[in-house]
């Protein structure tokens, strides 16, 4: 019985699942638009094999079908028509979802709508030499059937944007590079089915709630907070990012300065620090980086560049020089990879993982890096203590999951206690590269929108529920389990299949565990 | 087949410098595997593998801990020694710089083992002859001169990686007072429930890419 993602039967919750799509979940603040139930991952025996989705038993409410989550969230190859059933818990806040977007798919496996960052991939036969095609792509399709497997992908050179310099000097410019009025008709021309439409709407309306939060002359960040809860959409993450981080002053007036400013100060940072060559480094933690570097993302094309290898080197290095009581800690470099694939993701319009960023001119190239390096920075700058010497905030965060268990989920906890199975042995990875080594950079990108909009505790704190929810939507499976069978699970968990669906579903019920428990922590690690 | 008793389950550990190839070892020995160097990710504090072994025919199931090498993570790794039997260290032949910090190793082991429990030293990356930086004959006499077996072995070549994992159980199965009246809490763990179907061990075989050929067979 091999533990994989076709033995789960997901029960969600559809105000949750509806979350990220549904007008009315991002319209409300995130306190409204968090659930207050939520039915866990539950884990199902009964069967070996994917349940095949039928339009009755599966009803997504945010109208996508299993299969286009899957296939919309993880980009690799999809398989058939088998995936993931969503079964519907009934729930007291179903009604509203289910009332906007309840109705059923029609038919099992069908389209898949792009976001408007990759509706720029076509399956025409585009002369890879022309570049200026970008208007043509512009009216292109909107949607395409997802069965359509010979869709051609904008790859290399022709995936940059055409407005990519803009875009590096004001990340804000990614707003106006297609505005809503334009994705609406061609979301309004491009779709047959009523379903996707209506689907592409509220997506419409999303992103122009976004639009006018990061367009004001001074952003509101406790708004742009609020709807960065729920998602961010792709084309808007970058600004987003760059402003729920601090990086980006709110006040618009002042922003492309104290960006060229910022990427100055690395840029000088970087000719201090390797002025001397690679012989003038701290060579303890430069061949640690080396070494590091080359596995980080293995056999994902982007990191396997030398170009995204070389700066990746750099911000590291740089960090590390700059934070001497921590230096580089191996996880460290795990971090980088969302930022690097969000900023690059930015430029271009193709899948950033798939991305030589080489390709890129070398003024985009070294503000993606600095942008890097100084988001990196702010993240870390709120767990610092993960990584000086005992990482004593991992043993706290650890001591703190455990208590929390015990709470929540007592059963679960003793049988982990009787099978002599301590946190540490599975928690420290988990703390020490944020869950990254569990779920995949798509999932922690997803994350992050939410961890962001929780403010700069969130990756010490709110992280402690994330993964006290996570553990406990196995409890089930892991009860059943001895020792051994415990750690290697945890070891090598079935979230390979995961999209921004079941991300979601984590992120909701650990925000319900962090309105619970909050005021009893001090309690708890006491008692531990 | 095999005595009657029940198969003693030994613990070891893998130790060493990071990227030495500790993981890899491991890898090859569990699932007769290697992945390049552009597939392999660095282990963040430790890994866990078990695998069942015939030496002699005896059986022994061995549940190994695969630690990461980095300085920093001591704090929580120091804390896989308690229990062990036996030990690999590791460093790079084709590094010296990680052959140069085994004494900083062997100082740790001191500390946290008893002298009794069985220690390896494996040279790896063999398949690097080409840029050798310490000889066989320096890892040898390192061996020697702490009381510990010695191998050279490249796991990605598979060479040498059955012979260090074999000659360190025999070893241990050598030593009684190692295994036979201790291991209280890995024997109940394994005893504790043996009506149970055992998830675990299931799922090792679901794990293991290659159960065809390995160093460890069931
Ligand atoms: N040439 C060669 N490379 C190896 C060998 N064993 C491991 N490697 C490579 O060395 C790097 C580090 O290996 P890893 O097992 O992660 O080292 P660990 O940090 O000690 O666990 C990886 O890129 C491996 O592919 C070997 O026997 N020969
Ligand atoms: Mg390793």
């Amino acid at each position: 019985m091999a533990h994989t993602a076709s033995e789960w039967t997901l029960a969600s919750d559809d105000a949750w699942d509806s979350a990220s799509d549904s007008e009315s979940a991002y319209r409300s603040p995130p306190t409204t638009s968090k659930p207050t139930t939520f039915t866990s991952l539950s884990s199902s025996t009964s069967s070996t094999r994917p349940i095949p989705v039928t339009p009755s038993t599966a009803t997504s409410i945010s109208g996508k079908s299993p299969q286009t989550t899957r296939q919309s969230t993880n980009g690799d190859g999809l398989t058939g028509s088998e995936g993931y059933t969503h079964v519907l818990a009934p729930s007291p806040s179903s009604s509203y979802s289910q009332g906007i977007l309840g109705k059923p798919p029609s038919a099992a496996g069908w389209t898949m709508v792009r976001s408007p960052r990759s509706s720029r991939m076509r399956d025409q036969g585009a002369d890879p030499e022309v570049e200026n095609e970008v208007e043509v792509d512009m009216e292109g399709s909107v949607t395409e059937v997802a069965m359509g497997r010979n869709r051609r992908i904008r790859e290399g050179r022709e995936a940059i944007k055409y407005d990519v310099e803009d875009i590096v000097n004001d990340p804000l410019h990614a707003v106006h590079s297609l505005s809503s009025t334009e994705y609406e008709e061609r979301v309004a021309s491009g779709i047959g089915h009523p379903e996707l439409q209506h689907q592409h709407a509220m997506k419409a309306q999303k992103r122009q709630k976004f639009v006018d939060c990061l367009t004001a002359e001074n952003v509101d960040i406790a708004a742009l907070r609020k709807l960065a809860w729920s998602g961010i959409p792709d084309e808007l993450r970058p600004i987003s990012w760059m402003l729920l981080l601090g990086y980006l002053p709110l006040s618009a007036a002042t922003r492309k300065s104290v960006l060229s400013r910022k990427r100055e100060e690395y840029a000088n940072l970087v000719q201090l620090t390797f002025a001397r060559g690679i012989e003038g480094l701290d060579q303890q933690i430069w061949h640690q980086i080396e070494i590091d570097v080359p596995r980080t993302r293995p056999g994902v094309r982007l990191w396997m560049e030398r170009g995204t290898q070389r700066s990746l080197e750099r911000i590291l290095y740089v960090w590390a020089i700059r934070h001497p009581t921590s230096g580089y800690v191996q996880g460290i470099n795990d971090l980088v990879t969302p930022f690097f694939q969000v900023f690059l993701g930015g430029y271009i319009d193709s899948e950033p993982s798939l991305f030589d960023p080489a390709l890129l001119s070398p003024t985009a190239l070294n503000a993606l890096e600095a942008d890097c390096f100084w988001c990196l920075s702010k993240l870390l700058d709120g767990i610092q203590d993960n990584y000086i010497s005992g990482q004593p905030g991992i043993h706290r965060s650890v001591r703190y999951l455990a208590g929390l268990v015990g709470r929540v989920d007592a059963p679960l906890a003793k049988h982990l206690k009787a099978q002599s199975v301590e946190f540490m042995q599975f928690a420290f990875r988990w703390m020490n590269c944020l869950l990254m080594r569990e779920l995949s950079v798509k999932n922690t990108i997803r994350m992050w929108d939410t961890y962001l909009s929780e403010g700069s505790n969130a990756f010490s704190e709110f992280h402690i529920y994330v993964c006290c929810a996570f553990l406990t939507s196995w409890s089930e499976k892991l009860r059943a389990m001895d020792f051994q069978g415990i750690i290697m699970f945890l070891q090598s968990l079935p979230t390979q299949t995961w999209g921004d669906h079941e991300i979601e579903v984590l992120l909701a019920e650990a925000y319900v565990l962090s309105s619970v428990w909050h005021n009893a922590q001090s309690h708890i690690l006491k008692g531990e | 087949m095999a005595g009657s008793e029940a198969p003693p389950n030994l613990k070891l550990l893998l130790i060493g410098n990071s990227s030495v190839g500790k993981s890899s070892l491991l890898m090859r020995f569990t699932d007769a595997q290697f992945l390049p160097e552009d597939e392999s990710s660095a282990t963040i504090g430790v890994d866990f593998r078990v695998c069942k072994m015939e030496i002699g025919g005896r059986r022994v199931k061995l549940s190994i801990w695969d630690t990461a090498g980095q300085e920093r993570f001591r704090t929580i790794t120091s804390s896989y020694y308690r229990g062990a039997q036996g030990i690999i260290v590791a460093y790079d032949i084709s590094n010296r710089e990680t052959f140069d910090a085994l004494p900083r190793w062997f100082t740790e082991l001191d500390t946290y083992v008893t002298p009794s429990v069985v220690k390896m030293l494996v040279g790896n990356k063999l398949d690097k002859e080409f840029s050798r930086a310490v000889s066989e004959d320096e890892g040898r006499k390192f061996a020697q001169r702490n009381g510990c077996l010695f191998l050279e072995a490249s796991a990605k070549t598979n060479v040498g990686v059955r012979e260090a994992f074999q000659e360190l159980v025999e070893k241990i199965l050598d030593t009684p007072e190692l295994w036979a009246p201790a291991a209280p809490r890995i024997t109940s763990t394994a005893t504790a429930k043996p009506q149970q179907s055992m998830p675990g061990s299931i799922d090792l075989s679901a794990n293991a890419q290659d159960n065809a050929s390995s160093g460890c067979s069931c």
